[in-house]
């Protein structure tokens, strides 16, 4: 289950998700809507499959992702949207990293 | 090593325990042997079951993916068993209430089974390949399905839960039903776009 907060904290995931919920998407078309690099796509799309929310599926030369969520999950999903879930560090580490900034 | 999940203890346990209640029932009204020998039979039938589901296999992930919802079945099938003997037992040992405390138990508990089921649906996908229809209308189905029978569920184990059992009853007939007419009104709709998209 943590896994599956993990995937969800970033909004970059929640939004592909979302894309998902309208359709099965390529790889391509998923990346077309976000400024950032693939690999960094790729570890987004690897995050969510590892959580079990979307499956990849070849089909001839392209990866097409399609959304696994439960109904819960979906839930989820739908709270972290609302509640705009971001993941923070725990403020131990914050507290760590702000000393060793000083 | 991966750690197994709580069906695969819970399911043996509970079969167990209702073996041992069908044996108390028997025991203490041996004329009323016809109930204890059906269930008896039901959990003989839920052992096989259990036995043929936990045989080691090579075949991995799916494999274990399948014998994972047997066991949740099972575990759900003898959550009812063990209700119903309990409360014969109760019954049995001069107590009263035990009838109408079993039937709530037991219809909370398929309530839990409609969530159960209907939060798996959206999650049982067929490959791409072996769709004949779109993609993206057999997903907009089955998660319409999902949620439809995971709300079913939870007012159905509210109502058991809650409410004085006729209008339970009642809301259990129309309930079931209805969310049925549902669904099958949603895929008769999708069913049309195709068609007229096509």
């Amino acid at each position: 289950m943590s896994s599956v907060f993990k995937a969800l904290a970033d909004p970059s995931r929640r939004r592909v998700l979302q894309l998902l919920r309208h359709r099965p998407l390529s790889a391509g078309e998923l990346a077309d809507h976000f400024p950032v690099s693939k690999p960094t796509m790729s570890a987004h799309f690897s995050v969510l499959q590892e959580a079990g929310l979307i499956e990849a599926e070849k089909t001839g030369r392209t990866i097409v992702y399609r959304l696994k969520m439960s109904v819960l999950e979906d839930a989820l999903l739908g709270f972290a949207n609302t509640l705009g879930w971001k993941m923070t560090p725990p403020r131990a580490a914050r507290k760590t990293a702000a000393l060793a900034k000083e | 090593m991966e750690a197994k999940p709580i069906s695969y203890y819970l399911a043996p346990a509970l079969l167990v325990l209702a073996a041992l209640l069908a044996v108390a029932n028997w025991y203490l009204e041996p004329r009323r042997a016809f109930p204890s020998a059906v269930a008896f039979v039901l959990i003989g039938c839920m052992v096989v079951v259990l036995v043929l589901a936990s045989r080691p296999s090579s075949n991995g992930a799916a494999r274990r993916q399948a014998q994972d919802s047997v066991r949740s079945g099972i575990v759900f099938a003898g959550l009812m068993v063990v209700l119903s003997l309990s409360a014969k037992l109760w019954t049995t040992l001069g107590n009263a209430g035990g009838r109408e405390f079993s039937q709530r138990a037991l219809m909370v508990i398929l309530g839990a089974f409609l969530v159960f089921t209907g939060n798996a649906i959206p999650k049982t996908l067929t490959p791409l390949a072996a769709l004949r229809c779109d993609e993206a209308r057999v997903q907009a189905f089955q998660r319409f399905a999902g949620w439809a029978w995971v709300i079913a569920g939870l007012a159905f184990t509210v109502a058991w839960f809650a409410f004085p059992i006729p209008t339970a009853e009642l809301l259990t007939v129309l309930l079931l039903p209805g969310v049925m007419l549902v669904i099958l009104v949603q895929f008769v709709r999708l069913r049309r776009a195709r068609q007229r998209a096509a």
